[in-house]
């Protein structure tokens, strides 16, 4: 072996080495039916969503997102990871749509509701119709603002 | 149909020079040769004029042409015109063939095609521009506007465009794609010599690596050159475009743009290292031809909607076509010089190991090293979807993943590159001692964090070990290595410059040395402006009463040295000036076009010389012709205009509606919510695109001012209502002052970031480009100077090119 190949050899395994690691570490964001943001977790099937929402009488928050919005980091490092946020959002129905995912139902949401960029949040009744929007991204504060607003909402509905 | 002669013709000529050069080589006769480079430049000249005769379809808005009015509108100005040429798919890959083409074409005539390695070189290149024609005569440019609108009768061309992509109105981005485009086809030279290297091989012809290496140098500086200054530009209108956090935020279509320029770096390192059949025989050709599969890779990813980002604005049919052609350079760029790795490649010379520390060694650590960099970001982009496809669980990739991993390594090649150059000067001895105490140097900063700002990230206790630790670590680290690279290129350069007497060689020295500077300056400025800008914000809720007063109040900016004053407020909308001719036809071409839109739903407008009221409908006169404009509607009979008004409508036109009534030829039937008065038209005919808001702002700092601007949004009405944000930037010798504005009916909502060294930043890029530039000027070996002046002096001597020592 020359010290060329040695290195070479060196470097491929810490490539290898790297590739598997960072697999593993990795965050898992999503499963089967789950979706993780923060430390909150969000269904993505819509039908089950809506039906939850009906038999629990919840509104159903909706959140477009996808993988590479610098500003979904934003919300899983602030909003979804502050206790004040998860008091409100135990009112609601989490229902997480990435933008990416090609789904049917997932693109008759992402219309509906005019999401053409992420993030978006949508409270929605389990009948559809609208509460309230946030388009774009909210500090924490205006974030919990957004959420009562749609809890009033939902309640004088 | 003159687009599409066009391309047919270029792919004709060009499949017609293709083979004849491969057949020319395979038989090794020279049967067809004068006749081929004519058909190359007629390809060549075919892709410019089909590009010439799209942009100036573009600039004159030919709507008949359907990607012409998917991607411009009437109130874009010239210059946004012609950039939406290349806007979407067809004309992007329109400009790649041209240029591709032409490409071809100056190869054919400066080195001529008389040997059978040249007819192998040029067959592959034109091939490749040939596909590229074929792939637009599936997926064109030129389709017929009918295609858009299966529904309207043989004919019918819409009025307005649909608009361009918002994100691409910026004078950067008006310069980016082309740039880039160039560095991609430049890259198609080096990836045939390549190819043909490794033909040639197998073939037993010995490989041709030895004899092209001057143009492969050349060819791949040039493309070098052109890609790292499309990525400066890219990076510096992402700097502008809000949401994309900075100039570089490790989205998939940043990173993927980033993978061929750290291949391409390390090639060019390996290229360096090639001599002939003893060293790099089979690594440096391979890295040539690789480039430009992680070109194709790169474009796929951006196009094909294999992930989509804010860069998909156009993704169909030729993501497939992509994914071939893809396939076909993988194969013959990975594949070939694998297969002949482990299967032909001799052993090499026996027994002989070597010292450890040698340049070669050195240099082969570096592309290494470089690769390792380029792996973090291939694998990047490759693993989320690889990981779903087999376990179906959905990972995130952020940019804790991509500055973790790259920061070591990247620590690791500037001690290397210090090393290499304090070693070619100073000796071994030397050279590791200096190396020692700047790596140690590196590992002590790495743990002094004054505060946390200076950590490298914010871990949390879920994040994996690895990461913690680097994320843990303090940005200081970067300072000793920037030094060692500085101190080390500097001397090297003050000794072997003053005592030379050559002068390309001395350019060439100052070249290397501005590129290895520059880099390591980019670094470290590129680091710390990220690890240290700061934000405040203000509201500034009376912004537009404030913007009226001749002293307006200075409000200052919590939480920071900045105050900031309002002095302008302004509502607009685009176009400013309407014209109802853009969207409506008058009753002359509604007379003019006669039976031929009966029944159909046409936008018209005129003015009302009568008004005829009846039970349960109103129509109006318009301009005094036999053209009636018509309101049907139970309980909507009255419409709120008045004679002399000029109105606007959208309806169904029927001729003969009302026979009974001698003056009225036709009737244009509209519902009442479709016609109003021009100045406020109904929503089908509204010809606004865009409302903007904005103030003007003179920003002070410590008290001072420091510059005045304006900032705001703008919505694209007719697209989604998307925004753009409009910020303004000011330059400052040591940070940048970036003021971005929500204004809302009547306020302002400022948000102010301290961006430091951008200035620095922006001159490291002038200097990296500037060497480059230098060295591929005046390399004494390889430089263009030396290689067009010997050309005129005597031809065909580049054939006699040996490798040089550096």
């Amino acid at each position: 072996m020359t010290p060329k190949k040695i290195i070479t050899v060196a470097l491929l395994v810490t490539a290898l080495g790297i590739g598997y690691y960072s697999m593993n570490a990795a965050p898992v964001l999503s499963d089967e039916s789950h979706t993780y943001h923060g430390d909150t977790t969000w269904g993505t099937d819509v039908e089950g969503a809506m039906e939850t929402a009906e038999s629990e009488d919840k509104p159903v928050l909706v959140y477009f997102w996808t993988t590479w919005c610098t500003y979904c980091e934003d919300y899983n490092d602030n909003a979804y990871v502050d206790p004040d946020v998860h008091d409100r959002l135990d009112e609601f129905v989490l229902l997480a749509v990435n933008l990416d995912d090609g789904s049917p139902e997932a693109k008759q949401l992402q219309q509906r509701y005019n999401a053409n960029y992420p993030p978006q949040h949508a409270a929605i009744t389990p009948d559809g119709e609208l509460l309230m929007e946030i388009n774009g991204y909210a500090e924490t504060d205006s974030f919990i603002a957004y959420l009562e607003e749609a809890l009033t909402e939902w309640e004088n509905r | 149909m003159i687009g599409t002669a066009l391309l047919s013709g270029a792919t004709l000529t060009g499949l017609v020079a293709t083979l004849l050069l491969f057949r020319g080589y395979l038989r090794r006769d020279d049967a067809y040769a004068t006749a081929v480079v004519p058909l190359i430049g007629t390809t060549g000249a075919l892709l410019v004029v089909a590009l010439g005769y799209l942009t100036y379809q573009f600039v004159v808005t030919d709507y008949t042409n359907a990607y012409v009015w998917n991607n411009t509108a009437n109130y874009i100005p010239l210059l946004y015109r012609v950039t939406g040429v290349y806007a979407g798919n067809e004309g992007s890959i329109l400009l790649w063939a041209s240029l591709t083409a032409v490409v071809a074409f100056w190869a054919a005539r400066r080195r001529g095609i008389g040997s059978p390695d040249a007819k192998l070189v040029q067959g592959l290149t034109v091939g490749i521009a040939t596909y590229f024609a074929a792939m637009l005569l599936v997926d064109s440019p030129f389709t017929d506007i009918a295609a858009e609108f299966p529904e309207m009768n043989e004919g019918y061309v819409p009025l307005d465009g649909t608009g361009l992509n918002p994100l691409l109105i910026d004078p950067y981005m008006a310069i980016h794609p082309p740039i880039m485009f160039i560095g991609y086809a430049l890259m198609t030279m080096p990836f045939a010599i390549g190819v043909a290297h490794f033909v040639s091989t197998i073939r037993g012809d010995g490989g041709i690596f030895g004899d092209w290496i001057g143009s492969i140098t050349r060819w791949l500086r040039a493309s070098w050159l052109f890609l790292t200054a499309a990525i400066v530009l890219g990076s510096l209108w992402s700097y502008r475009v809000l949401g994309w956090g900075g100039i570089w935020a490790w989205d998939p279509v940043e990173t993927a743009v980033l993978i061929p320029w750290i291949f391409l770096t390390a090639t060019l390192h390996a290229v360096m290292n090639y001599r002939s059949r003893s060293t790099y025989a089979t690594l440096a050709p391979a890295m040539t031809a690789t480039t430009l599969a992680l070109v194709v890779y790169a474009t796929a990813i951006v196009r094909s909607g294999v992930f989509r980002s804010v860069h998909s604005f156009a993704d169909d049919g030729i993501g497939f076509a992509l994914l071939l052609l893809l396939a076909v350079t993988t194969i013959l760029g990975i594949g070939l010089p694998l297969g002949y790795w482990l299967l032909r490649e001799p052993d090499a010379s026996s027994g002989e190991s070597g010292p450890w520390i040698s340049r070669p060694n050195l240099l082969h650590l570096a592309v290494l090293g470089i690769g390792l960099l380029g792996f973090v970001s291939v694998w990047g982009l490759t693993f989320p979807v690889l990981n779903t496809y087999i376990t179906g669980m959905e990972v995130e990739v952020t940019d804790t993943y991509y500055n973790m991993w790259s920061y070591p390594i990247l620590l690791g090649i500037l001690l290397t590159l210090g090393f290499y150059m304090d070693y070619d000067v100073e000796g071994r001895r030397r050279a590791l001692l200096s190396l020692s105490a700047f790596t140690a140097a590196t590992l002590v900063a790495a743990l002094i964090a004054p505060t946390e700002a200076w950590m490298l990230t914010d871990t949390g206790p879920n994040d994996a070990l690895f990461y913690r630790l680097i994320g843990d670590a303090s940005v200081l680290s970067l300072l000793p290595p920037v030094a060692y690279v500085t101190l080390t290129v500097l001397k090297r350069a003050l000794e072997l410059i003053p005592g030379s007497p050559n002068r390309h060689y001395q350019f060439k020295q100052v070249g290397i040395a501005m590129i290895h500077v520059g880099f390591a300056i980019l670094v470290v400025t590129v680091a710390l402006s990220y690890l240290f800008t700061a934000q405040s914000s203000v509201i500034v809720s009376d912004a537009r009463q404030e913007a009226e007063l001749n002293d307006a109040p200075v409000h200052d900016v919590p939480d920071s040295a900045y105050a900031v004053q309002v002095d302008d407020y302004r509502e607009y909308q685009r176009p400013a000036d309407p014209d109802v001719r853009d969207v409506a036809l008058s009753v002359e071409e509604v007379t003019a076009r006669g039976e031929s839109i009966h029944e159909t739903a046409q936008p018209v407008y005129g003015t009302v010389t009568e008004i005829n009221q009846g039970p349960e409908a109103t129509i109006v006169q318009l301009d005094d012709s036999p053209i009636w404009l018509g309101v049907v509607g139970e309980g909507q009979e009255s419409v709120d205009v008045s004679e002399g008004d000029q109105v606007v409508g959208v309806g169904f036109v029927m001729w003969d509606y009302l026979p009974d009534m001698s003056r009225t030829d036709a009737v244009v039937v509209a519902e009442p919510g479709n016609v109003g008065p021009v100045t406020n038209p109904p929503e089908a005919v509204d010809q606004t695109r865009v409302e903007g808001s904005a103030v003007g702002l003179t920003v002070y700092e410590g008290g001072d001012p420091i510059g005045s601007g304006s900032a705001g949004q703008e919505q694209y009405r007719q697209q989604g209502d998307m925004e753009v944000r409009d910020v303004f930037v000011d330059r400052g010798l040591a940070h940048d002052t970036y003021v971005i504005a929500a204004v809302d009916d009547g306020t302002a909502s400022l948000t102010i970031r301290q961006i430091p060294l951008m200035n620095l930043m922006r001159a490291s890029t002038v200097v990296l480009l500037t060497g480059m530039l230098v060295v591929l000027l005046f390399d004494p070996a390889y430089g263009l100077a030396r290689a067009w002046s010997r050309r005129t002096d005597q031809p065909n001597a580049a054939e006699a090119e040996t490798p040089s020592d550096d």
